[in-house]
């Protein structure tokens, strides 16, 4: 599918601020199933950007404004076409074991330091646990919002695990957070996934929809055949599905902190008010049938 | 006039005396040291021990520890007058030793930021590095100017009770200790300048312009003298004494994270006169607090945009990003196989014996045998969180090994070591063996430079191995001499060298004749009996 | 004011100071000798026959041993050098000119010859003469420290300063000079050697870390020659010296611009100003040290001249 993404986050400082320095991860990623072909990003106060890739492949764009100034604007706009990623490998749990497994999976099975250990999750590691990989991902995808309430404001970005099972509600960074923990201790490898999310409307319309940046993960399921590569599969906790056309990746990390789409900090005093959206327009609604 | 302070000594049966045999005679090399303590006796030691608390608290230079009684503040650093001696063969074996070692730890860090190679030759698991704490994502592809990282080096030897010298850590983050190494020996030659008569030892004052030439060597600055600076994390660090020292001593600034600003992607410094580039920092902190922007989004401690200006090569870090992967216990047990894979040479200086707990055989093998090895975490520093097995307690052993079953990646074994013992002052000026290590400080410019000698750090306690200043641990100076034994020394400091007379040095003056001559007359008349003015003006 | 008390005060200045130079300049050279050849350049030493050069002494030939050198530079009072006989004739000063100075300054000097007169000073020397040492420093920075506290400031002072400034711009020249002779002057001479004295003369006179803060460049010869010759900023150089003798004459003096000694003083320090933004070389660096010595030696002749009654003008002078 053809996208047109307008993200814009704007802020007002109370009080002029100085030596403002980001860094954005906002750029959709170019992979097997996406294409990015056009982005600009527009920055008020103007600022020379600078751009590279990180670890993790996310291009990351930087940039500062040094003199005073009261109010921020980022405003990004790109082009993506998107199409439907090929089907999900149903293949048994021994093929998890072995080195090629465990080489594609490298660094996206490691337990983190701040993760709860298996006394808290023991509930949860339960009955995680499906009949292959693939069944786990998809059982997943309903025990985390059937256990957890989707609930902005309860948590914020710094919220752990933790967190979330105290609160009993979250947003889509702690069931991604939550879902990779469970994959994880299962010998899935699994990586937290940022992107931007078109929801068509109720009514099938195909007009600009207002969304939000969004969160969701892949897990790296074994190949079906003796000795086929394991492949990445998106899945969407929050949205109870596996990842489609209609999810626009930009990059992906082992967690939030390694993907988030705006970082910064500014010297002064000043509160500041944020403003964010994200608005997509669907492109071609002759292809909407398939959808 | 040799008193029994030296003639009672016995080195302990099973540990390497490195001043005396066995039999209680002093090695060759230590022989006139040795006589020069017994002529000093023990009651001069011990009142050259107490201007030393003096002159120590005078100048500051003290620490703050844990003590029995709850902590203790401004303690005179320890310095026990008994110096640590190694004749000149036992330390070129040491400086090659650590010079290979260092060159192939700064190749490891190198590949692993970049080509990988020693994982794709299956030597070092690349889940392993991944795994370390200090492994930095945001060193990714960046290659440090003159490709060096590991700028600054204290590796941690030890030497066996067959009196080989043997690595026990790596330390090439932030190792501390060497403003103790250089204020040592200037009080040394104050306290005690006979025990220097009869040996040639290697200065060690030099150090901050080692450090200051290898930093401006790899500084990318267009001019002439690049501008260099010191990062602490501020006054109420324990080792702000040393960064405080280093820069004095260097003659550069001392800053801390609000000193410094990135615009666009040039690292500069707040000072009276504006914004003033920098080219190197010295930085005394770990990678966390580094940027805001790329580490610890938490923190706010650090200097945001200062990883952009790494990355765009307008200033160099030192150590340089990402550096602390070399700087993990299970990355030590590695670094025989990259000098062999890095270098194509065998290792000069061994490891102690380490076992990995994250393989399975290896862990259950060492667990088996709790009681009788260290464990220590892999990504700590200064013996944090380090169990040593004969000297604790069952419970906490089996305690342990649960701990180290749930993350095994995150603990090593290690075979205890016999340390070896030095004389060392007891209050009462007799002398009796105690536990060293030692630290040597490496560093690396355009060649790898190592300062002669290092930080001897002993256990004051009677058969303690702990010798880290914080828990009791006291230091020495220690001497490398510029020969193998004391024997090829002139006698009493002789020395002919540069006696230089430039022409036409016209002679002292005095007051004049005339001037004598009223002093004596006043005297005369002032009093009698008074002091002979001898030697006034008199040509 | 009378000549006798102006020459009196003038030569109080000198032997306080010089007997502080003195003593830095032996702990300097004593710490560095106790240490052996380092593998630095950088880190080369006086040796004990400079010091004998410094201080105008020679020797006959034998090897010069440093406890020999210490003792007779620091305790013997047969040699006219040594601290304590500099000690003993800043006392006598002192004495003489008692009611012009502050009790305080006295007491300050009195006490110091006291001091190094009374008790085991050989003992301490042989546990270490690092303490004597530190004791002269101390000695006289208090003294000078009471000077500028509780001296009136008047033609009195100007002198007990002018003749202070002078020994340690003396003093500095002569280090420098010996430390680090003309190019060719000697064969031994080469450039690490000299380099490395360059830095043992820093510690010698003091000035390490002043160094370290005013100079980007390492502690070489040219640099520290440089430093020591015409930094204003740093108060024992000897341009600094220099302004500090001219300023306290030009006080003194009831008609300063008709006053040899203050017109040359006036002259040197625009000299050193000009060499010291010119100076490029260390050749001429010791060329210069040269030259500013014999013209302050000019200028001390001058001194005595025109205050001093011609007393001190062409006596006084020791060649040991």
């Amino acid at each position: 599918m053809n996208y047109d993404i307008h993200y814009c986050t704007s802020y007002k400082y109370e009080s002029p601020v100085t030596d403002n320095l980001n860094a954005l991860r906002v750029r959709p990623a170019t992979t097997s199933n996406q294409r990015c072909d056009e982005f600009h990003v527009r920055l008020d106060p103007e600022a020379r950007i600078h751009r590279h890739v990180d670890y993790f492949g996310t291009e990351v764009m930087e940039f500062g404004v040094a003199r005073a100034h009261d109010h921020m604007t980022i405003d990004v706009r790109a082009r993506v076409v998107t199409s439907e990623p090929p089907e999900a490998p149903e293949a048994p749990w021994e093929h998890l074991d072995g080195e090629t497994y465990a080489e594609a999976a490298g660094e996206f099975l490691l337990r983190a330091d701040d993760e709860p250990d298996d006394v808290v999750l023991a509930d949860l590691l339960d009955i995680a646990r499906a009949r292959t990989p693939l069944a786990t991902v998809r059982w997943l995808n309903e025990l985390i919002p059937d256990r957890f309430a989707y609930r902005p404001g309860v948590t914020y970005v710094g919220s752990t695990i933790e967190d979330l099972l105290k609160a009993g509600a979250g947003v889509c960074q702690d069931f991604v957070h939550l879902g990779l923990v469970l994959l994880r201790r299962n010998g899935i490898a699994a990586r937290y996934v940022s992107g931007y999310l078109f929801s068509a409307p109720e009514d099938g319309g195909t007009d600009s929809v207002e969304v939000q940046t969004h969160a969701w993960l892949e897990a790296l399921l074994p190949g079906t055949g003796g000795r086929g590569e394991p492949i990445w599969v998106g899945a969407d906790p929050t949205n109870r599905r596996l990842a489609g056309e209609t999810h626009v990746k930009i990059g992906h990390g082992r967690r939030y902190g390694d993907v988030p789409p705006i970082k910064g900090v500014y010297r002064g005093t000043a509160r500041a008010e944020l403003e964010a959206s994200v608005h997509m327009t669907r492109l071609d609604p002759a292809a909407s049938a398939r959808a | 006039m040799v008193t029994d302070a030296t003639t009672a000594y016995r080195p302990q049966p099973g540990y390497f005396d490195e001043v005396f045999a066995p039999d209680g005679t002093p090695h060759p090399h230590a022989v006139s040291l040795a006589a020069e303590i017994a002529k000093l006796g023990p009651e001069l030691l011990t009142a050259a021990g107490h201007r030393r608390d003096a002159i120590f608290v005078q100048q500051g230079i003290t620490f703050d520890a844990t003590g029995e009684e709850g902590p203790v503040k401004d303690r005179p650093f320890p310095l026990d007058l008994v110096p640590r001696i190694l004749p000149a063969r036992e330390w070129d074996h040491i400086e090659r030793g650590l010079m290979q070692r260092i060159r192939a730890l700064n190749r490891f860090i190198d590949d692993v930021y970049h080509e990988r190679e020693i994982v794709r030759a299956g030597i070092v698991p690349w889940r392993l590095i991944v795994s370390r704490s200090h492994f930095a994502r945001a060193a990714h592809g960046v290659r440090p100017p003159g490709g060096v990282y590991c700028h600054v080096a204290g590796c941690d030897l030890v030497r066996d009770a067959d009196g080989s010298w043997k690595v026990l850590e790596d330390n090439v983050r932030t190792p501390s200790g060497i403003s103790y190494v250089l204020e040592n020996r200037v009080a040394m030659t104050r306290l005690v300048p006979q025990f220097f008569q009869h040996h040639r030892v290697r200065p060690v004052d030099h150090y901050p312009q080692l450090l200051l030439a290898g930093l401006r060597s790899v500084a990318p600055s267009a001019e002439d003298e690049a501008t260099v600076v010191v990062w602490t994390p501020g006054p109420m660090n324990s080792a702000y004494f040393e960064h405080a020292f280093l820069a004095r001593q260097m003659g550069v600034e001392l800053v801390e994270a609000s000193d410094l600003v990135v615009r666009d992607d040039v690292l500069y410094m707040r000072t009276t006169a504006g914004l003033r580039r920098v080219h190197a920092v010295y930085r005394r902190l770990d990678d966390d607090f580094v940027d805001p922007l790329e580490f610890r989004p938490d923190s706010l401690l650090g200097v945001p945009g200062l990883v952009r200006a790494y990355r765009a090569g307008t200033v160099a870090i030192a150590n340089a990003l990402g550096t602390g992967v070399a700087d993990d216990k299970a990355v030590y047990h590695y670094v025989p196989e990259m000098i062999r894979f890095y270098l194509g040479e065998e290792p000069i200086l061994d490891n102690v014996r380490t076992y990995l707990m994250a393989d399975e055989q290896q862990r259950e093998t060492a667990l088996a045998r709790r009681h009788e090895l260290v464990f220590k975490p892999t990504g700590e520093s200064g013996g944090k969180g380090v169990f040593i097995g004969p000297s604790t307690s069952k419970e906490a052993l089996d305690g342990l090994a649960d701990v180290i079953r749930a993350q095994p990646e995150k603990w090593i074994a290690q075979e205890v070591v016999n340390l070896s013992t030095v004389p060392t002052a007891m209050p009462d000026g007799s002398l009796a063996p105690r536990h060293v290590d030692l630290r040597p400080f490496a560093v690396f410019g355009e060649t790898i430079r190592i300062v002669p000698g290092g930080l001897t750090r002993v256990a004051l306690t009677e058969g303690s191995m702990i010798v880290n200043s914080s828990r009791g641990g006291g230091s020495k100076d220690t001497w490398v001499l510029e020969e193998d034994t004391g024997a090829d020394v002139p006698r009493e400091g002789d020395t002919q060298l540069h006696e230089v007379m430039p022409t036409n040095m016209p002679g002292l003056r005095y007051g004049s004749e005339w001037t004598g001559q009223q002093q004596q007359q006043q005297q005369r008349r002032a009093e009698v009996g008074r002091q002979d003015p001898r030697g006034i003006g008199r040509p | 004011m009378l000549s006798r008390i102006a020459q009196e005060l003038f030569w109080l200045g000198r032997n306080v100071a010089r007997a502080e130079h003195t003593a830095r300049m032996l702990d300097g050279v004593f710490q560095a000798s106790l240490q052996g050849r380092p593998d630095d350049p950088a880190g080369v030493r006086l040796g004990w026959g400079s010091i004998l050069a410094i201080m105008g002494s020679q020797t006959d030939g034998r090897p010069v041993r440093r406890d020999e050198v210490l003792n007779r530079m620091t305790l013997t009072r047969e040699e006219p050098a040594s601290v304590i006989s500099c000690v003993s004739r800043a006392r006598e000063g002192a004495r003489t000119v008692r009611d012009v100075i502050s009790a305080e300054m006295w007491e300050a000097v009195n006490t110091t010859h006291l001091a190094l007169s009374a008790g085991d000073l050989e003992g301490r020397m042989q546990m270490g003469p690092y303490s004597v040492f530190q004791y002269v420093k101390e000695r006289s920075a208090l003294f000078w420290g009471l000077t500028s506290r509780t001296m009136l400031r008047d033609e009195a002072r100007a002198f007990l300063v002018a003749g202070g400034r002078i020994e340690s711009a003396d003093m500095v020249l002569r280090m420098l000079r010996v430390a680090m002779p003309a190019p060719g002057e000697h064969a031994e001479g080469t450039d690490g050697v000299r380099d490395g004295q360059a830095l043992a003369l820093l510690q010698a006179v003091g000035g390490f870390q002043a160094f370290r803060r005013a100079v980007p460049a390492p502690p070489n010869a040219g640099p520290v020659a440089r430093f020591l010759l015409y930094e204003r900023a740093y108060p024992d150089s000897v341009a600094a010296s220099v302004d500090a003798v001219h300023g306290a004459l030009f006080d003194a003096d009831e008609v300063p611009r008709s006053s040899e000694p203050v017109l040359r003083l006036s002259r040197l320090a625009a000299d050193l100003e000009f060499r010291g933004r010119a100076a490029a070389e260390d050749g001429n660096l010791a060329e210069a040290s040269s030259l500013v010595q014999s013209e302050l030696a000019l200028i001390d002749a001058d001194i005595a001249e025109r205050y001093f009654a011609g007393a001190g003008a062409a006596t006084g002078t020791v060649v040991a």
